[in-house]
């Protein structure tokens, strides 16, 4: 039933109480028209529609500012429908563009296609299904059904390509690669001498050492390997900076994006964890699918807060491999030194790329003396934070957010033959 | 079309209203008149006007049509009043939904209100002249039972096949 039949059903009775109030047959009579509207829900009954419906994104993962081209086929497979309304329910947050709705006729078998472009910033779009309304010609009774058709469009966070980057883990796995792992093999990096054994390359002898020594000696070259690379996304709502509409998280997500794209780009095994509200962990893995699981994850990654994981402390080190390469992407508390120093202790390498808040809040601070004030004493604490961490052997890349990241990489490495000095 | 036939009963409601208030209630005419007049225009009204419009247009109309009765108007008129605007606002409802719908429909559609109208209106009548207020010759009384029977018929073997075939 309809408002519409309400109101001419409430008229009806209206009529047909005053008429018999005042004893009036005219008055009766009067609402006769109106009767015979008011019955027609009783008399003709609404088809129960039976839709199928699928749903197609082209291309699923897309960039931020990407469009993608969305597909919504529904088909009748019921009977014919005089009057149909059927609306794609829309995720919030997605800007869409086209057609998601459709109002008309449905015959029986037929296909109503819309096509519509959806775009949308970083993050995961669940679509539920898609309303259906079923109206009679004269707007007497209508049928209303929620058709499940599930999708998910995810909106990758956007990456910058990095330049070679030399991280060199305590334990590498066995599969060549390009971190040194420091043990002699085929390689292209002078590693080492020693006395020629019968079996070795003989255009690997070194004539100038065996000269001095007056015997053979060959050269060793350290073997070029593959690692485990841990990467750990500060999710915590504590490390938050958000002025603007503008949240530095997006740029740690950014650059944790970065990294996990170059790192299997070179062929390592790659895992994510995301410490945050809870403790989201992507299994360490190679190649592209494990880029797409990884980019999937941090798509819907999400700021949470959580009395456990306040602080690092609570980091399960066991989900990464032992003597493996561990990056951590955060802003950085005080606190967090203690946990990196055991982390290093444990045997790790740790590298922080750490987006500063101090620089991204200030641009949006009126430039005064008392924002200055604030400035260096913040700056102050944080140099200090980040100092404790070299001085325990900790790399950091300390990353103002208005320059691509591949610029404070490319100078932290300078003069730094390998990451893990110490 | 529907546009057209949505206009029609409200220009007939005008006539309507003024032929049974034009003598002792000319005020009421008057209002009557000018109500249907915005009716008859509110396709340039904004929308949440028109919504918030139509109901009350029917209503208030309604109510025109029951004052008509009470106060000893030709009741036929009052009838004609009361169907007419029935028909005018259903009319309205469906363009309101669907403007642009294609012609079958609008035929569709404009043949299950003019039905349902004229059987109302054919109860209405037949209700007033079995109260002895209208006198019928027996021709014209036999017609118009033999139509409201077919049409009558007509409606309910409809509503059964489609039953049968729901």
């Amino acid at each position: 039933m309809t408002r519409a039949w309400s109101l001419v059903t409430s008229l009806c009775l209206i009529l047909l109480l005053a008429g018999l109030l005042l004893r009036n047959g005219i008055l009766l009579a009067l609402a006769f028209p109106y009767l015979l509207f008011s019955l027609i829900p009783f008399w003709r009954s609404i088809e129960e529609p039976h839709l199928v419906i699928e749903r197609r994104f082209e291309p699923q993962y897309l960039l931020g500012g990407q469009p993608c081209r969305m597909t919504l086929s529904i088909q009748n497979m019921g009977n014919h429908l005089e009057e149909v309304f059927l609306a794609d329910v829309l995720p919030a947050g997605l800007r869409v563009e086209g057609d998601f709705t459709y109002h008309g006729m449905f015959r029986s078998g037929q296909t109503v296609k819309l096509f519509s472009t959806g775009r949308g910033v970083r993050g995961k779009y669940e679509f539920s299904g898609v309303r259906v309304s079923t109206n009679d010609l004269l707007g007497m009774c209508r049928h209303e059904k929620f058709v499940p058709s599930v999708g998910t469009l995810s909106v990758l966070p956007a990456m910058e390509r990095l330049e070679r980057l030399k991280i060199s883990p305590r334990r590498t796995r066995v599969y060549t690669g390009v971190i040194r792992s420091r043990e002699s093999g085929a390689g292209v990096e002078f590693f080492g001498t020693r006395a020629y054994v019968p079996g070795d390359p003989l255009r690997h002898l070194n004539w100038k050492a065996g000269a001095r020594w007056d015997i053979l000696i060959t050269n060793l070259f350290e073997q070029e390997r593959v690692a485990d690379v841990g990467i750990i996304l500060d999710a915590r709502g504590v490390v938050e900076v958000r002025v603007d509409g503008e949240s530095l998280f997006e740029h740690s997500i950014q650059a944790a994006a970065s990294l996990v794209e170059y790192f299997l780009r070179e062929g390592n095994r790659v895992g994510l964890l995301i410490y945050g509200r809870m403790v989201e962990w992507t299994f360490p893995g190679y190649g592209k699918q494990q880029r797409a699981r990884i980019l999937a994850a941090l798509a819907k990654a999400e700021l949470g807060e959580h009395a456990v994981f306040k602080e690092l402390e609570h980091l399960p080190t066991r989900l990464f491999p032992s003597e493996s390469q561990i990056v951590l992407v955060s802003p950085l508390l005080r606190g967090d030194v203690s946990m990196l120093r055991y982390l290093h202790a444990l045997g790790y390498r740790v590298l922080v790329i750490s987006p500063d808040p101090i620089a991204f809040e200030k641009r949006f601070l009126p430039q005064d003396e008392c924002t200055a004030l604030a400035e260096g004493i913040a700056r102050m604490e944080r140099n200090a934070t980040l100092s404790k961490l070299r001085r325990a052997s900790v790399n950091v890349v300390e990353w103002d957010v208005t320059i691509p990241l591949r610029i404070p990489m490319k100078q932290a490495m300078v003069g730094m033959k390998r990451w893990s000095v110490g | 079309m529907v546009r057209w036939i949505k206009r029609l009963p409200i220009v007939g409601n005008i006539i309507f209203l003024v032929a049974l208030f034009y003598h002792g209630h000319t005020g009421v005419a008057i209002i009557g008149g000018l109500l249907n007049l915005a009716w008859a225009l509110d396709e340039w009204f904004p929308s949440q006007i028109r919504r918030f419009f139509r109901p009350w247009a029917l209503v208030i109309n309604t109510a025109f049509s029951a004052y008509g009765v009470l106060s000893g108007k030709p009741s036929i008129l009052a009838l004609f009043l009361a169907g007419s605007s029935l028909l005018a606002w259903n009319a309205g409802l469906f363009l309101e939904r669907w403007s642009d719908a294609p012609v079958i429909i609008q035929y569709r559609c404009l043949r299950r209100i003019g039905t349902l109208s004229a059987l109302g209106l054919l109860a209405g009548f037949s209700a007033v002249v079995l109260q002895g207020r209208l006198t019928l010759f027996f021709l014209p009384a036999l017609l118009l039972m033999l139509a409201a029977g077919i049409l009558w018929l007509r409606i309910i073997s409809k509503a059964l096949t489609n039953r049968n075939h729901g």
